[in-house]
């Protein structure tokens, strides 16, 4: 909730440029106390902060993605106010900030088995980043085998991942998209789905790692890795991650599995366990399918509807 | 893992949510076959009857020990017996009117068993019995509880009272012949009295002493016996030594001893003195004067022999001693005569007494007998005659219906409502059933599969960092769709609801 309210004032400061970059004043005594150094620290953040998110500003972004389509995608705005699927990536995203203090790091994001969900909260958990205004987020589709990623693009081909490992004069720039999200950035898995998985323990792989993270400090990077009981590439990219998000859906695994996924993790990486797709009813009001004639009605006068089209 | 009640609710609700097809078609055919099992299930009037069973009157104490009243412990168990009987099932069919139809015997059979199953016969408290039967008819039911009160009074009556007589006649049966037994026994015992007079407690002691009398008697009579055949071979052995006369010195013996005498005495003078001495002269003339004598004697003891006279001797007596021994002997031998008697006469008395000591024995044994038959009887008899008043006084305590009161408690009425299940708990459990089965149904899934349904098992059980939970998200069209299901849901749930009205309904106007 804090950190929401940070950023639309942030965002707000920003499109109004009330925010304004005060250089400090020369200490004129003697007598520096800490209040005053502290002071000092604080106004150089905000302005490293401001030139940051200037840099930010500047990045070029594609025409926003609609709201259906975000809606169509299982894809999380600030609009969506209270509901319950954004409040809890807020949260996964303050903990994994209060984790890494602050500092941007690589998070790999795996599901216990396949349909889990990992996709849909590296996805939504780099939107939620990308929320502040501060901080941007580059999403990495490595689940190869079944990537969905490139999915948010379109039609098209886009030069991916994979593309980029086998192709030693590739840019990094080049397989970095934005996909219509503000600050959020794909790389998608690429063209090439047979990659084998020594590629991940690859120079390049760790290369491409290290400069992304690098290349901008508020530049969060999300892995979309394959599910732990299907695939053994997860266990060699999370060796390279800085934390591991593992991602447990409704009903579908057991005790033991969980238990055995921690255990291929380690204790050290293991950032912690979200819990995915609890069932819960949509948000309706309740008198739009509880009060019966009006839905009878409505039943009925679509019947009519189509049987006197067709 | 153990949930919270929350968390469980929020399971339950969360699955009812995922199953709702499954869970609201669930709900909708429970309920239904609830409202037509309920539709289908019979009515049923009770009517039932109080009865009080009361044996602790005012008379029992003061009776006590005297009459005995009939104990009946288990008075639901008894009424059973009674009521469930063929007499009495006779009787309801008839009342019940299901003998209009003349059934045969097996039918009877088989409504009787329909009326015993629907009868219930329950001990309520201590001393009532609750008479109950379930019927459609409520005229019938009404009907069937009167008449097995009625009934049921009757025969608990009628029974007891046939009880105490049955005991009484059998006491009185067995005290006449106890009677006859202890007559005969006391006829055998005089008789046989009569006929062994010396039979007598005692008679033993006293033959045992006379025996021994009679013994010591024989034994010392044999003893004197004994002393008087010795004495007697002892005196005939003397008296056979013995002469019968003494000869004692004659006259001229007298004198012959004389001039020995005198004899001797010259000589001794003679030794001393002469001739002529006076004593010696003397001496010789008294011897001359006896021998002179001596001639005298002797010829006039000759003379005498030869004139035939009896001449006294002088010299010859009878023997004393002779005579003495004689008379002892004589003595001695009527004494062994009488002693032998005597003995004889003892042993005669002995062995007379022997025979009677035998016959007191044999007779003692069967007087002891008899005695003992007579004992028996006797005091059996006596016992007998106090039973026998007792149950005559039992018999009339049921005669006058004091011993057992039965009395109606509470009398049949006519049942107005019907009891039981009724319509209205089927109505109502129809609807809380198809909740609570299906909800137990997921709850049981729970329970059994292990798959994780709830975020804090994460955290509490596998001590997991958990960072959320996150909801399903849904996309516009998935909502489309949950809100299409959730109309058909309602428009079933609302048709079910009204079907339940409608039935209702018609119930309520009697039409189903």
């Amino acid at each position: 909730m804090i950190m929401s309210k940070i950023e639309k004032a942030l965002n707000k400061a920003r499109t109004t440029g009330s925010l304004r970059v005060v250089s400090p004043q020369p200490l004129s005594h003697d007598k520096v106390t800490d209040d005053a150094s502290a002071v000092s620290n604080m106004t150089a953040l905000i302005e490293q902060r401001a030139s940051v998110n200037e840099a930010i500003a500047c990045m070029q972004e594609k025409s926003r993605l609609a709201r259906p389509v975000l809606d169509q995608n299982r894809i999380i705005y600030p609009d969506l106010g209270e509901n319950g699927a954004v409040r809890a990536f807020r949260e996964i995203r303050t903990k994994v900030i209060q984790k890494s203090q602050g500092r941007n790091c690589v998070i790999m994001v795996t599901s216990v088995t396949a349909g889990g969900g990992s996709t849909f909260v590296a996805l939504n958990l780099g939107v939620a980043f990308a929320f502040d205004a501060g901080k941007t987020a580059l999403l990495l589709d490595c689940n190869f085998k079944n990537p969905s990623l490139h999915r948010l693009f379109g039609a098209g081909v886009f030069r991916g991942l994979t593309d980029y490992l086998e192709n030693s004069n590739m840019d990094i720039t080049e397989i970095i998209h934005p996909v219509g999200i503000e600050r959020l950035r794909i790389i998608p898995s690429g063209g090439r789905p047979e990659i084998p998985a020594e590629y991940f323990t690859s120079l390049k792989m760790k290369r491409l790692l290290d400069s992304v993270k690098q290349r901008y400090r508020e530049r969060f990077i999300l892995i979309d890795a394959p599910p732990m009981t299907q695939s053994a590439d997860t266990q060699i990219l999370a060796e390279m991650c800085d934390y591991v998000v593992l991602v447990v859906p409704y009903g579908r695994v057991t005790d033991s599995q969980v238990d055995a996924c921690v255990k291929a993790i380690g204790d050290k990486k293991l950032l912690g366990v979200v819990f995915n797709n609890e069932p819960s009813p949509p948000t309706f009001t309740w008198q739009d399918f509880l009060n019966p004639l009006r839905a009878l009605w409505q039943i009925l006068f679509h019947r009519l509807k189509t049987t006197r089209a067709g | 893992m153990n949930l919270r009640p929350e968390q469980l609710v929020k399971v339950l609700v969360d699955e009812a949510f995922y199953y709702r097809k499954a869970f609201v078609g669930a709900f909708i055919v429970i309920s239904l076959a609830i409202l037509v099992f309920g539709l289908l299930w019979p009515k049923g009037y009770t009517a039932y009857s109080s009865i009080v069973v009361d044996d602790k009157k005012v008379i029992q104490p003061l009776m006590q020990g005297a009459a005995v009243t009939t104990d009946v412990a288990d008075r639901g168990r008894l009424a059973r017996e009674v009521i469930f009987g063929r007499k009495m099932m006779s009787h309801i069919l008839e009342v019940g009117g299901w003998m209009k139809d003349n059934p045969s015997p097996i039918e009877q059979e088989r409504i009787i068993q329909k009326i015993t199953k629907q009868t219930t016969i329950t001990n309520v408290g201590k001393d009532i019995i609750k008479v109950e039967y379930n019927d459609d008819d409520p005229q019938r039911a009404f009907k069937i509880v009167e008449k097995y009160t009625d009934l049921f009074i009757s025969e608990s009556l009628g029974a007891k009272s046939a009880e105490s007589q049955a005991a009484y006649d059998f006491i009185h049966k067995e005290t006449e012949s106890y009677h006859d037994k202890l007559t005969k026994a006391e006829d055998q015992l005089k008789d046989f009295r009569s006929a062994n007079l010396d039979a007598r407690p005692g008679s033993d002691a006293d033959i045992g002493t006379r025996l021994n009398q009679l013994q010591q008697r024989i034994e010392q009579a044999t003893q004197e016996l004994r002393e008087a055949e010795v004495k007697k071979s002892s005196l005939e052995k003397q008296l056979s030594g013995e002469a019968e006369v003494t000869t004692t010195l004659s006259r001229e013996g007298q004198f012959r001893s004389r001039i020995a005498e005198l004899q001797s005495r010259l000589e001794t003078l003679r030794l001393s003195y002469l001739d002529s001495y006076p004593d010696i002269i003397q001496i010789k003339h008294q011897i001359t004067d006896l021998n002179q004598s001596i001639v005298e004697d002797r010829q006039r003891r000759e003379a005498a022999k030869a004139a035939g006279r009896v001449i006294i001797d002088e010299g010859v007596i009878n023997n004393p001693m002779y005579q003495q021994l004689k008379q002892e002997l004589s003595q001695t031998r009527v004494s062994v005569e009488m002693l032998n008697a005597r003995i004889n006469e003892a042993r005669r008395q002995l062995h007379s007494e022997l025979e009677l000591g035998k016959r007191v024995h044999g007779g003692e044994a069967t007087l002891a007998e008899l005695t003992r038959d007579y004992q028996v009887n006797r005091d059996i008899y006596q016992d007998l005659l106090k039973r026998r008043e007792n149950a005559r006084v039992s018999m009339n305590l049921d005669k006058d219906k004091q011993g057992l009161t039965i009395k109606i408690q509470e009398p049949a009425t006519l049942p107005l409502s019907p009891s039981g299940l009724r319509f209205l708990h089927f109505v109502i459990a129809a609807p809380l059933l198809g909740v609570i089965l299906p909800l137990g149904l997921i709850y049981a899934r729970l329970r059994l599969d292990p798959r994780i349904r709830f975020g804090a098992v994460i955290s509490e059980k596998l001590k997991l960092p958990l960072l959320t939970a996150v909801p399903h998200l849904w996309t516009p069209i998935e909502a489309q769709i949950i809100r299409r299901e959730f109309q058909w849901i309602s428009l079933a749930v609302t048709g079910t609801t009204l079907i339940f009205a409608v039935v209702i309904a018609l119930r309520l106007m009697k039409m189903i």
